[in-house]
């Protein structure tokens, strides 16, 4: 019964507030004595950029493993699109509609950039794994699609080249461009320009501003470059200690007197990530 | 490092191949006995080698008890051929038979590979295989343990050019149909889990599934190429359960070439004459009565000098050659430009 009240009052909230496609109730997760994730309650709503904040080790990687799937909370549940999706595999998740890139750049660096964007296509395209006597090349649509991907993350020129060769720029392109070959409804970014230099940051700010003008996917980005979060951001929200301390559009939350405190050392403990 | 992306065969390969099996084909009218069993049996472990190399070269699980399937094979022919009697019927039996033997066993492979880590895959394979050798050596009214069981084969296979045909056409299919696999959407996979798992996984891939596919492929192959030596043998004893045919799987894949597919046909070609060749040179000095002490050596140059296998190697080549071609042309371009202008 309590559980129906909920969701009413849950859909009443949608109409009110707008279309939430990504929702956490109490979400918690427990190393040892460190709670990393401390009953984190959060609302994505679909087609506003939002922005996860925080200071090192505040749990931002650690609420997006939960979210994707790769820890199981130890309390909580993970809502996408008004679905319960607690108890799905990473892969589940992937089909439904959920894709993430990672803060340390995760491709195949012994395959071809082409075969990267490929692989993720073809799991796109859900080619079944019976298909043993077809030949890869003969999947002309999925070809097409990767080109266009490599063309879209300006990376194909470089399509015959090693992953594990490009410059770390271009493989945090590459992995944007194979999240985005999911064609995913939400997209979790972690980071994506760690460990750029300088000058290729600006690229992947106007990357990422031109995947949120089309408005094909929802992003929810980890960053810690204010002048990129303040570019991009509609929503920001603010973890610190694996707590939600601050959410808001970025005028109230850089205002806000919790997270001045928190940026600036106060009650916080800076573990090195 | 440029790739070739559609891994294009160049046509110069093609006559290489088709002159290889050509000259293959002639062998047996040229040769004695001796050398036609040579190289049915080179034929038949390169099968062996080859099933091995989709495990640890495309998908990457380390299976140390490999023996299982080239020893099961060779033990269904000979028990089902010494209990119920020699037969075409019985050889059909025997295929079946190891088809299913060994997909059951890839089954629990895949099972355990998926919950537990490689190391701890290859530990408990290399269990399995020593577990069934102890049970081959125990059942020994049937098996005769370690002394090993002869039997006789039905025609055509009793004769050994006809079994060298045998073993070419069962080369050549199996050779087709795993390199076909590779090629296909599948295998494709399979290179992204032993790249990466964790990034298939993220990719919306079901990672174990992908693996216990190649397990089932591999393993049913190589039960057959022990059906196919056992008929070549016409004896099995425990021996072929043993850790060391493993190896030698593992050994033939790596000298040709981990992930080259093709590489264990030359694995295997090279370390069987290899190892005939050291024999015949016992008369000679004793010293080459201890053959293993040159293939150990023969497997150190190759690791040292090319540590992708020989396959490996002439794909470097191939590779870097085509860097070449694309820089000069990158660098010819400019005054070309100019001209026109």
């Amino acid at each position: 019964m309590r559980n129906m009240k909920h969701e009413s009052l849950f859909k009443l909230a949608v109409i009110f507030l707008g279309n939430i496609i990504l929702r956490t109730e109490g979400l918690s997760i427990e190393f040892g004595a460190l709670k990393a994730v401390n009953n984190v309650s959060l609302s994505i709503k679909a087609d506003k950029f939002t922005a996860i904040l925080g200071p090192n080790g505040a749990g931002k990687t650690t609420f997006f493993n939960l979210v994707s799937g790769l820890y199981k909370p130890s309390a909580g549940k993970v809502f996408f699109k008004d679905k319960d999706v607690t108890g799905y595999t990473p892969q589940q998740r992937i089909h439904a509609g959920m894709g993430r890139s990672f803060q340390l750049t995760n491709v195949f660096p012994a395959l071809s950039a082409h075969e990267n964007v490929r692989l993720s296509v073809q799991s796109a395209a859900k080619v079944k794994f019976t298909k043993l006597f077809k030949s890869y090349t003969r999947y002309t649509d999925i070809f097409e699609e990767t080109d266009r991907i490599l063309k879209r993350i300006l990376l194909h020129d470089k399509a015959d080249v090693r992953a594990g060769n490009l410059t770390h720029g271009e493989q945090r392109k590459l992995e944007l461009g194979m999240v985005l070959a999911q064609k995913p409804e939400v997209l979790l970014l972690d980071e994506p320009t760690a460990g750029m230099s300088i000058e290729e940051v600006p690229i992947m700010i106007d990357l990422l501003k031109s995947i949120k003008d089309t408005g094909e996917t929802t992003i929810v980005l980890i960053e810690h470059k204010m002048n990129m979060v303040k570019a991009l951001s509609d929503v920001i929200v603010v973890l610190a200690n694996g707590e939600l301390l601050c959410e808001g559009d970025p005028e109230t939350v850089s205002n806000d007197p919790a997270v001045m405190a928190a940026y600036l050392g106060g009650g916080v403990v800076h573990v090195a990530t | 490092m440029i790739l070739q992306r559609l891994d294009t065969i160049r046509k110069i390969e093609v006559v290489i191949i088709v002159a290889l099996a050509i000259v293959l084909l002639i062998v047996p009218h040229v040769a004695g006995t001796a050398t036609v069993t040579m190289v049915s049996r080179i034929m038949i472990f390169a099968v062996f080698a080859m099933s091995y190399d989709i495990l640890r070269g495309y998908v990457g699980v380390i299976h140390l008890g490999y023996a299982l399937f080239i020893g099961g094979g060779a033990y269904f022919v000979g028990i089902l051929f010494t209990q119920f009697g020699v037969g075409i019927p019985m050889l059909l039996l025997a295929v079946v038979g190891t088809s299913v033997y060994s997909a059951i066993w890839a089954l629990i492979v895949g099972k355990i590979s998926g919950k537990s880590g490689m190391i701890a895959t290859a530990m408990i394979t290399m269990a399995f295989a020593e577990i069934m050798r102890s049970l081959m050596t125990s059942w020994f009214t049937v098996t005769r343990g370690a002394d090993g069981l002869p039997f006789r084969v039905p025609p055509p296979f009793n004769d050994r050019t006809m079994m060298f045909y045998a073993s070419f056409i069962f080369m050549v299919i199996m050779a087709f149909l795993l390199y076909k696999f590779t090629k296909s959407p599948t295998g494709r996979v399979w290179q992204a889990v032993r790249e990466n798992e964790q990034r298939a996984i993220f990719l919306g891939y079901n990672t174990n599934r992908a693996r216990t596919i190649a397990l089932l492929v591999a393993s049913v192959v190589g039960g057959l190429s022990g059906v196919m030596f056992g008929l070549l043998n016409r004896f099995v004893n425990t021996d072929l359960l043993d850790m060391q045919m493993t190896i030698n799987a593992m050994l033939y894949s790596l000298i040709g070439g981990t992930g080259t597919l093709f590489g264990a046909i030359l694995g295997s070609a090279l370390v069987v004459y290899f190892q005939n060749l050291l024999l015949d040179l016992r008369g000679v000095h004793f010293i080459f009565e201890r053959w293993l002490l040159f293939i150990g050596a023969l497997y150190i140059v190759v690791v040292m000098f090319m540590p992708r296998g020989i396959m490996g190697f002439y794909y470097d080549w191939k590779d870097k050659r085509a860097q070449k071609k694309r820089l000069l042309q990158e660098a010819k371009l400019p005054p070309q430009l100019n001209d026109e202008a």
